[in-house]
């Protein structure tokens, strides 16, 4: 059942078209990466999910209803945002102390989330003095403290240390572990491909691709590249047996999903001459910067 | 809307700019005090009958604390980006700007009393050291106290208002003391006529703060500084919910 509806969503501001007809599910109890280089429209579109920037056009649904028609929103969604968003002269306990009483929570939460986000040492001190990475998990621990079952996290491993990373990834393999459904933004797809089941990548604000994580790790393995004087005549030759290309230069061209001997065969057919073949292994980062570059070639 | 105004005062307390506000207004009222007593020249000997008049000194001020606080309240959310987590935890944002409307006009009235009061016992201990015991129960001296609470909160309001129009921090504090001290001047100059200055926001205010002084009588002066703060506060908040927060 989709938790998260993303439909037609649409936000200009100005000339600038930010996020552009984007529409996603997001299913109960994944995890999701919502994927971008910078300036996709990642941030616009979660603002808007959140009900903090009116949309242009279309709709971001939570359980069916806008985020400001829900009954009770942060026992039902915990989001973290900018890392900025604290007063710098208050303390981190009485930070989520001015939440839980805005919330009608019990005040004894910000001590239990403090304490799941590891900041039980710093809770007197003011956040001012917090690092990066400590403000990121002040966020999270905020995000937490209406025990929400959906979570919304923008860009949560910013500023983190290797550490801090790592126990993030912990902490949204809990969430999930726990039946919760979690979309977190990055624009660095290894920050979040162990973590996520799905990923959903946009790029110059629109929908590139939404799949599981395992089909974009099958896009990785069989990469051909060939170097040919007849680029384009080999390239709508591999087309025509479904094999997907893409051409790097005048005279080279990449095949994904396909092998050097399909490939060579293919091409000795058509008389099609080859001055070099090999088979490479991509990433799954390179396929992400595939994927959203060639989206920027075609806007 | 009681929790959203609870953790308007929780804001309040967890930061340090009412402690600061306070000390600095304690200050003045020992100074006021003492300028009242010392500087006598020409007017009739020191008796009972100044007491309201010694309570009364910071009221003025006090009611500039509390335009501050409004003003502040509202700003600080935009000036640091809390204002972000404010409207997850309450998107309907109406009730976030109803909340500011109640809890820093209150906080300001009671910062004024607190101060005040403490005025009242410099005073008191002022007069007594000169063999001179005030009358508590003196009615020019509830006059003075009706005055204050109706300034602090209205002036709250005001600053309320302003913000949630203006946003930007500076922009507001510029913009208000600009407009206190040289856009109602020149108005005043331009018009020509105190007739049509009375019913400038200042000069409403200080039909509050300085009854004596001031052409509107203290029932006219409340009902138009009210007018000013709702009309302030209905079109920052329109402005407000209407907004992206980005």
């Amino acid at each position: 059942m989709a938790v998260i509806t993303i439909q037609g969503l649409t936000k200009r501001f100005g000339d600038i078209v930010a996020v552009d007809d984007l529409s996603f599910e997001v299913d109960q109890g994944t995890v999701v990466g919502f994927l971008g280089p910078n300036g996709a429209g990642k941030t616009t579109t979660l603002r808007m999910l959140l009900g903090l920037v009116t949309p242009t056009a279309g709709s971001a649904r939570i359980d069916g209803k806008p985020y400001r028609e829900l009954a009770d929103p942060v026992r039902h969604v915990g989001a973290v945002l900018e890392a900025s968003s604290f007063h710098p002269g208050r303390s981190a306990r009485n930070h989520l102390r001015v939440v839980a009483t805005a919330a009608g929570l019990p005040l004894a939460r910000a001590d239990e989330v403090l304490a799941q986000a590891g900041l039980a040492e710093a809770a007197h001190r003011r956040v001012g003095g917090f690092s990066l990475g400590m403000r990121q998990r002040l966020g999270l621990a905020t995000a937490l403290l209406g025990d929400p079952q959906v979570l919304i996290l923008d860009e949560p491993a910013n500023g983190l240390d290797p550490e801090g990373v790592h126990w993030l990834r912990g902490l949204l393999r809990q969430l999930a572990d726990q039946g919760r459904t979690v979309l977190v933004s990055s624009h660095v797809l290894a920050e979040v491909a162990q973590t996520v089941d799905q990923v959903v990548i946009i790029a110059r604000g629109r929908l590139v691709t939404q799949s599981t994580l395992a089909a974009l790790t099958a896009r990785t393995d069989q990469l051909v590249r060939v170097r040919t004087p007849q680029a384009e005549a080999l390239r709508s030759l591999l087309a025509a047996q479904g094999i997907q290309t893409e051409l790097d230069g005048n005279d080279q061209l990449l095949a994904a999903g396909t092998t050097s001997e399909v490939v060579g065969k293919a091409a000795a057919a058509a008389g099609i001459v080859i001055y070099e073949m090999g088979a490479e292994r991509s990433n799954l980062e390179d396929v992400f910067l595939q994927l959203t570059s060639h989206q920027g070639v075609h806007a | 809307m009681i929790r959203l105004i609870r953790a308007e005062f929780t804001k309040l307390a967890t930061t340090r700019l009412i402690y600061g506000l306070g000390a600095a207004m304690a200050a003045f009222a020992v100074l006021t005090v003492a300028a009242n007593i010392l500087d006598r020249q020409g007017a009739p000997p020191l008796s009972a009958d100044h007491f309201p008049m010694l309570v009364g000194g910071p009221v003025t001020l006090l009611s500039g604390a509390a335009l501050l606080l409004g003003i502040l309240g509202m700003t600080t959310e935009f000036r640091h980006q809390t204002v972000t987590q404010t409207f997850l935890v309450t998107p309907d944002r109406g009730r976030v700007v109803a909340a500011k409307l109640v809890a820093y006009p209150l906080a300001g009235i009671a910062l004024s009393l607190a101060i005040l009061a403490f005025t009242a016992a410099l005073a008191t201990g002022w007069l007594a050291a000169e063999e001179i015991t005030p009358s508590l129960l003196d009615a020019r001296l509830g006059r003075v106290l009706l005055g204050a609470v109706l300034a602090a909160g209205l002036c709250g309001l005001v600053g309320v208002g302003v913000a949630a129009l203006v946003r930007n921090q500076v922009a507001a504090l510029v913009g208000v003391a600009v407009w206190v001290l040289l856009v109602e001047g020149l108005l005043m100059s331009l018009l020509h006529t105190p007739s049509l200055g009375k019913w400038l926001p200042s000069a409403a205010a200080a039909a509050l703060t300085n009854p004596g002084g001031a052409q509107l009588s203290r029932l006219a002066g409340a009902l138009l500084l009210a007018g000013y703060a709702l009309a302030l506060a209905l079109a920052g908040t329109r402005l407000v919910v209407r907004r992206d927060i980005t």
